[in-house]
C-alpha cells in the first residue's frame, strides 16, 4: 500500500471499529548524516523510518497511537489498541478533529542529497576551524539531509500531502589553550541548499572566534543592576517562557501569567513577535498544524500587545479561547533601528549574554542562571569574557524594559532573531 | 515486534567489524490536568541497525523492518557508507578496535498480569480525585502515568550477544497554588526501574506522599528569598546526583575529554576533597539493582563499574571502544544508544558519589547559617565543570536547625572547586531514577548519592 492507501485503510478500519472521528498521518523518511566526532569526520549514517500516527474519538473520549510498521497486521493491532485506549478514557467535549478543508499538496527542498557537496562543505568547515582557530576542539559537527513524504487524512475528509527535503548543520566545540578551557558552545541551522559555506551560516564564525577568547575568563567585578544585551543565539531561551506560558498547558491549567492578557500590553512597544511557518523567510517551517489545519502565519505580539494565545483546537475548545492559526515555532522578531554594535556602545554597565544556563523560570517569571560564553561591558566597550557570573530578574519585567532591538538579525532557518538589550537585570 | 533473545543467526551477513541490533522502544503516557484526560498516547518504534567499522571510519544504517533480507540491506548500506568515507579519507586507516566479548540476558518485565489502559486511567483519576477532594484550595493539578520499555538484542562480529528488556515507569504529580496573585508549583516523581504493575501498586500507597507534597508546596508558597552569594549548603541526594552526573560525569566522558574538557589534564591528580569517591555503576550497588542497569553495552562490551574519582583523585574516564583504544585502556561498557536508529555514544549509566560516614542530622547541626537544598528543577554543566542547577525546593538552616522554606532559585559554581569544599558526606544512598540525559540522543540515566555539605553560590536578586 502507498501512503494514501494506508491512511484510507486506517480511517476505514477505525470507522468500522466504532470511532466517531479519526485522523491518520503516515510518513516515510530517510536521513543521510555525516558526523565529525572529536575533530575527525569518521561516521556516515543512513536511516530509514516510517511513522503512522492514529488519533481517534469515541463518545468524546480520545486516544492516540504511533507505530513505525506498515504491514496490515501491525496496523490492525494499532487500530484495536487506539480504540481500546479511547474507550478507556474520559469524555471531554473539547476533543475534536479539524473540519473539512480543501485538499492540498505541499512541497519544498531537494528530493535527494548531494552527498559529495555535503562532504565538501563539512570538510571545508573543519579545514577553516583547524587553520583559523587551532585552539578549537570540535567535539561534534553534523551535516544531514532529511527527506520525507507525508499524508494526513481525517474522517472529516481532510487530505494533505507533504514532501520535504532539508539540510541541517550543527556543531559543538570548546577552545583549549594549554590547560585553560572555554565553556562549550555551538549552533545549528537549517537550509534548503548548500550554496553557503557553513562558516558563513548562522553565527558560526562569531562563536568560534569568541570561544578562542574565552579560555581565560574572570567574574564580573561586582554585583550590579545593569543592562544585558541578549544575542540571537540566546534569545530563544527567554522567549520560550512567554510562548510556553501562552500555550495549551499553562492556559488550560490556569497557571499562565498571560491568561487574561489578550489584546493587552505585555511587553515594551518596541517588541513584535511573529510565528511564520509558511513564509518565504523561514526555511524550516511547516505546512500543517499538529491538529490538522493548514498552517498560517500570525503575529503573536504586536508592538507589545498580545494578539493571540497559542492554543490548539483542544485548548481552544477547553478554554473557550480562539484556536491559533499555527502551532507556534518559526518565530521571527522584528528588527529594530540600531546596529548591534551601537546598542553595545550605549551600555554603561552590563553583559553581552551569548549563552544562558538557567534554571527553569518560576511560574511568575522569576529566573536566575549563569552567563555562559558572555562578556562584561563597561562604558560602551566589551571588556573581557566572564565566568562564574549570574544574572537574575523577572522575564515579564525584562520584556517591559527593553532598551533597544538591533537592526541586524541572525537567520537560523527555523527562526530569525535580533540582539535585544534589557535594562534592570541583576548581575552578580 | 518480537525481539529474539539471540540474533547471532544473522552474523553471516557480516564481512567487516559489525554490530547488529534489533530494538523496540515502547512508550505509554496518560496525563490528567485538573481531572481531564489531556493525554492518552502510546507508541512503539522498532527496527534494526548495523554499524560497520573499517579502516578507521564508521558506517551506520537502520530500517524499521526486521527479517533476513532487511538485515542484509542495512549491513550492505552501512558497508557502502564506510566505503564512501574511506574513499574520501584514508588518514585513519590502521586504527584497530579492542576486542570485547560479552554475553548476557536480562529481562525486567513484570511477572504480573499486565493491566489494561482503563485500569491506568482509573488509577490516575483516583490519585487526582484524592488531591482534588483533600486540597480544593489548589490552583491546578497535573497527574501523569508514564512508562518506557527498551527491549533490545545485540550481536557483534566479535562474538558478543546480549538481550535486555529494561523498563521504567513513573507517577508524576505536579500541584500549583496561587500566592499573591502568582502561581507557585511543585512536582514529585514516584517509580523507577520496572513496569507500572511493579512500581504503582495502588493509588492509596501514594496518598501520604501527596499530603507531604502539598504541605511542601504551601511551605514554598510562603517561602523566603534565599540570600544570594556563596553559602554553606547541604545538597540532598537528588542534587548531589545531578552534580555527580552533570558537572563531573560529563567532563570525564572520553569524547568530551578529547573535545577539550577541563578534566583532560587532571588524570591522577587530587581534584576534589579526599572524602569524595565517584563511581559510574554499571548495574548493581550494594547488591541492589541500579535504576538503569547495563550488563552488556551496545558495542558488545561487558559492563563494569567505572571508578571516576577515588578518594579525591581522578582515576578514570568513561570510554567506548574507539576512545579506549586512543587512551590505551579498556572500555567498561558505556557505549549506549537510545533508539534502534541511533548509534552508540559514550553515556553514563548510574553515576553517584559513594556514601560517607556522617548522619544527615549531624550535617544540619553543623551549620549555623545556610541552606538545605532538597529538590532540583533542572541542571546544566559544561566542559569547564561550571554548573547551574534550578532549585525547586529547599530550606534555610539557622543555628543547626531546619527553618523556613525558600523560593525557587539556582545554584552555580565550578564543580571541581565546589567539591573541594566538601567536609561532610552522609551515610545514606538515595537513587533518582527519572533522569534523561541529552547528548545528540536522549537516554535514561540513573543518578544518586548521599547528601553532601559544601559551599556553593546561590543566585537571586
Amino acid at each position: 500500500m502507498n501512503q494514501s492507501d494506508i491512511a484510507n485503510y486506517c480511517i476505514e478500519k477505525l470507522k468500522q471499529a466504532g470511532s466517531d472521528k479519526s485522523q491518520c498521518a503516515v510518513s516515510f523518511s530517510e536521513k543521510k548524516e555525516l558526523n565529525v566526532e572529536t575533530g575527525e569526520m569518521s561516521l556516515f549514517r543512513t536511516t530509514f523510518d516510517t511513522n503512522i500516527g492514529l488519533s481517534v474519538i469515541v463518545d468524546q473520549k480520545s486516544g492516540s497511537v504511533a507505530i513505525n510498521k506498515t504491514d496490515t497486521e501491525s496496523i490492525d493491532d494499532a487500530v484495536n489498541k487506539v480504540m481500546d485506549m479511547a474507550k478507556s478514557s474520559q469524555p471531554d467535549d473539547a476533543n475534536d478533529i479539524s473540519p473539512a478543508q480543501p485538499q492540498q499538496s505541499f512541497s519544498k527542498g531537494d528530493e535527494k542529497p548531494d552527498m559529495d557537496k555535503m562532504y565538501q562543505r563539512l570538510d571545508e568547515f573543519m579545514d577553516y576551524v583547524k587553520t583559523t582557530h587551532p585552539t578549537i576542539n570540535m567535539e561534534a559537527a553534523v551535516v544531514d539531509f532529511s527527506q520525507s513524504t507525508s499524508v494526513f487524512k481525517n474522517s472529516n475528509g481532510v487530505e494533505f500531502t507533504t514532501r520535504e527535503g532539508m539540510y541541517g548543520f550543527s556543531n559543538m566545540f570548546t577552545a583549549k589553550d594549554g590547560k585553560d578551557t572555554s565553556s562549550f558552545n555551538g549552533m545549528g541551522i537549517s537550509t534548503l541548499n548548500l550554496d553557503t559555506p557553513f562558516i558563513e551560516s548562522g553565527s558560526a564564525k562569531r562563536l568560534l572566534k569568541q570561544s578562542t577568547e574565552q579560555v581565560r575568563t574572570k567574574p564580573v567585578p561586582e554585583k550590579f543592576t545593569g543592562e544585558i544585551v541578549i544575542t540571537p543565539d540566546c534569545l530563544g531561551d527567554f522567549l520560550g517562557f512567554i510562548t510556553g506560558d501562552i500555550s495549551d498547558g499553562k492556559i488550560i491549567s490556569k497557571t499562565s501569567i498571560y491568561k487574561e492578557k489578550l489584546n493587552q500590553q505585555i511587553t515594551d512597544p518596541k517588541f513584535t513577535l511573529h510565528a511564520r511557518p509558511v513564509s518565504d523567510e523561514i526555511t524550516d517551517g511547516y505546512f500543517i498544524t499538529d491538529d490538522g489545519y493548514t498552517a498560517e502565519n500570525s503575529t503573536i505580539i504586536d508592538k507589545g500587545i498580545l494578539k493571540t494565545h497559542l492554543l490548539s483546537l483542544y485548548g481552544a475548545n477547553k478554554t473557550g479561547g480562539q484556536r491559533a492559526v499555527n502551532s507556534g515555532g518559526a518565530f521571527v522578531v522584528d528588527a529594530g533601528e540600531k546596529p548591534k554594535d551601537e546598542i553595545i556602545r550605549n551600555v554603561k554597565k552590563g553583559i553581552l549574554l551569548e549563552r544562558f544556563s538557567g534554571g527553569r523560570p518560576s511560574a511568575d517569571g522569576e529566573f536566575s542562571g549563569v552567563a555562559k560564553n558572555s562578556y562584561y561591558i563597561e562604558n560602551g566597550k566589551i571588556q573581557y569574557p566572564i565566568s562564574e557570573s549570574m544574572i537574575s530578574g523577572n522575564i515579564q519585567e525584562m520584556f517591559n524594559n527593553i532598551g533597544a532591538i538591533s537592526s541586524d538579525r541572525i537567520d537560523f532557518g527555523s527562526c530569525i532573531f535580533p540582539w535585544i538589550s534589557f535594562k534592570g537585570v541583576t548581575v552578580s | 515486534m518480537n525481539i529474539p533473545h539471540d540474533i547471532s543467526q544473522y552474523n553471516h551477513h557480516f564481512k567487516d567489524y559489525t554490530e547488529l541490533r534489533v530494538q523496540e522502544n515502547r512508550v505509554a503516557r496518560i496525563s490528567l490536568t485538573n481531572g481531564d484526560v489531556t493525554g492518552n498516547v502510546s507508541s512503539a518504534q522498532s527496527g534494526i541497525s548495523a554499524r560497520v567499522f573499517k579502516d578507521g571510519n564508521w558506517g551506520f544504517s537502520s530500517a524499521p523492518e526486521f527479517n533476513d533480507d532487511s538485515v542484509g540491506r542495512v549491513v550492505k548500506s552501512s558497508t557502502e557508507n564506510v566505503q564512501f568515507m574511506n574513499l574520501k579519507d584514508t588518514s585513519r586507516c590502521g586504527l584497530i578496535l579492542p576486542d570485547t566479548l560479552g554475553e548476557y540476558k536480562m529481562d525486567f518485565s513484570t511477572k504480573k498480569i499486565r493491566e489494561n489502559q482503563k485500569y491506568w486511567v482509573d488509577f490516575a483519576r483516583e490519585v487526582d480525585g484524592y488531591i482534588e477532594k483533600k486540597f480544593p484550595e489548589l490552583l491546578s493539578r497535573n497527574v501523569v502515568i508514564a512508562g518506557t520499555d527498551m527491549e533490545k538484542s545485540l550481536s557483534t562480529s566479535d562474538g558478543s550477544k546480549s538481550y535486555s528488556m529494561t523498563p521504567r515507569s513513573f507517577l508524576v504529580v505536579t500541584v500549583a497554588i496561587e500566592k499573591d496573585g502568582s502561581p507557585v508549583n511543585l512536582y514529585e516523581l514516584f517509580g523507577g526501574l520496572g513496569q507500572m504493575e511493579d512500581n504503582l501498586l495502588k493509588p492509596s500507597d501514594f496518598f501520604p506522599k501527596l499530603d507531604e507534597l502539598v504541605n511542601r508546596l504551601k511551605q514554598k508558597a510562603d517561602g523566603i528569598f534565599p540570600k544570594a552569594g556563596l553559602q554553606n549548603v547541604i545538597l540532598d541526594a537528588d542534587l548531589a546526583g545531578i552534580l555527580a552526573h552533570e558537572a563531573i560525569g560529563h567532563t570525564t566522558e572520553a569524547d568530551l575529554v578529547l573535545g577539550g574538557s577541563v578534566a583532560g589534564d587532571m588524570m591522577g591528580q587530587e581534584v576534589v576533597s579526599p572524602l569524595i569517591t565517584l563511581v559510574d555503576y554499571a548495574n548493581t550497588f550494594n547488591d541492589k539493582t541500579c535504576p538503569v542497569p547495563v550488563y552488556v553495552d551496545d558495542e558488545g562490551t561487558p559492563s563494569k563499574d567505572t571508578v571516576i574519582i577515588k578518594d579525591g583523585v581522578l582515576k578514570s574516564f568513561m570510554h567506548n571502544k574507539e576512545s579506549a583504544q586512543h587512551f590505551e585502556t579498556h572500555p567498561d561498557g558505556n557505549a549506549r544508544a537510545y533508539a534502534f536508529s541511533d548509534e552508540p555514544l559514550i553515556r553514563m549509566r548510574n553515576t553517584a558519589f559513594v556514601p560517607g560516614t556522617s548522619s544527615l542530622e549531624d550535617m544540619i547541626s553543623s551549620i549555623d547559617d545556610g541552606y538545605y537544598l532538597t529538590k532540583s528543577s533542572n541542571g546544566q554543566a559544561d566542559s569547564t565543570s561550571e554548573f547551574m542547577f534550578g532549585i525547586a525546593m529547599g530550606y534555610e538552616i539557622k543555628n543547626g536547625k531546619i527553618g523556613r522554606a525558600i523560593k525557587e532559585t539556582t545554584i552555580s559554581g565550578i564543580a571541581f572547586d565546589v567539591l573541594k569544599t566538601v567536609d561532610m558526606i552522609s551515610d545514606e544512598m538515595s537513587w533518582s531514577a527519572g533522569g534523561m540525559c541529552g547528548k545528540k540522543q536522549w537516554i535514561p540515566v540513573g543518578m544518586g548519592g548521599p547528601a553532601i555539605k559544601c559551599k556553593v553560590n546561590i543566585g537571586g536578586r
